[in-house]
């Protein structure tokens, strides 16, 4: 269901990127259209960000999802004032939308590095069953 | 050591055996103050990067490596050595458990008892290796 759901992420933002940067020939660059390239940029930029994070910060979940927070809002209200989404009344918007989509992300997180670690130990605990095995076999 | 693998066709899967096989010869020239040893991928526990410095530990010795992470990296492909943090490798031959500590980080225990820090980034790494069954 995960893979399922993860390709359809990945194929719909594929979809709607050709789709749009095909009808920049019909019909020009259109403020729909810009505005999908804008959030495409602003992904592009967090998922870097997000990379170097990983690669030289060694935080606990909770601490590493902090400094993610205000990282990308920093740059979500950095980019949204200059492409014009935020004017100083609404700025605050930009902690509601990056803490959302955050918050969803920690607890798929946390789920995620659970069970990759229960299938880790299963693994190594076959695998140990496997050399007693052939050491009883062995012995035989 | 001679391994004989008998199959009824050449296959990727045979391939993928042999090419295992061919990757348990891999050997690393560690350095001590007086000599220079030849340690076996087998003996290995973890590889760490200590200040731009290559150290090798094995169950009781530590030694210093010559080279870089990244070139490193590039030879232990198809090997039982993983990336677990930006400065470790890790032999999973060796490793003994994965658990969360306080704070939710991630701590490797090997069968000697020592403990690494797993980064949470490399860890559907050491998961794939399991998947693929090369550990």
């Amino acid at each position: 269901m995960k893979k399922i759901l993860r390709d359809t992420c990945i194929l719909s933002a594929l979809m709607i990127l050709c789709v749009f940067t095909v009808s920049i020939f019909w019909v020009g660059l259109t403020d729909e259209i810009l505005l999908v390239l804008k959030l495409f940029l602003l992904s592009f930029i967090i998922a870097v960000g997000n990379h170097f994070l990983d690669e030289y910060l060694t935080l606990s979940l909770i601490a590493g999802y902090i400094v993610r927070y205000i990282a990308a809002t920093a740059v979500v209200m950095l980019f949204g004032f200059i492409v014009g989404w935020f004017y100083p009344s609404n700025f605050w918007m930009a902690f509601l939308y990056v803490g959302i989509v955050l918050m969803l992300a920690f607890f798929i997180d946390e789920l995620k590095t659970r069970k990759d670690i229960e299938f880790i130990n299963s693994e190594i605990k076959n695998r140990e069953n496997e050399i007693a095995d052939g050491k009883t076999l062995n012995k035989q | 050591m001679t391994v004989v693998i008998e199959y009824p066709e050449w296959d990727d899967a045979v391939a993928g055996l042999v090419r295992k096989i061919e990757r348990l010869d891999i050997s690393f020239m560690g350095r001590t103050d007086d000599s220079t040893v030849n340690i076996g991928i087998f003996d290995i526990y973890y590889i760490e990067n200590v200040e731009r410095k290559m150290f090798l530990y094995t169950k009781e010795q530590v030694y210093r490596l010559d080279g870089s992470m990244p070139e490193l990296e590039k030879g232990i492909a198809e090997t039982s050595l993983v990336r677990i943090s930006r400065t470790c490798i890790m032999n999973t031959d060796h490793l003994r458990e994965i658990r969360q500590i306080r704070n939710s980080h991630l701590e490797a225990v090997m069968d000697n008892d020592e403990k690494l820090i797993v980064s949470r980034k490399y860890l559907p790494d050491i998961k794939k290796m399991f998947k693929k069954g090369r550990v």
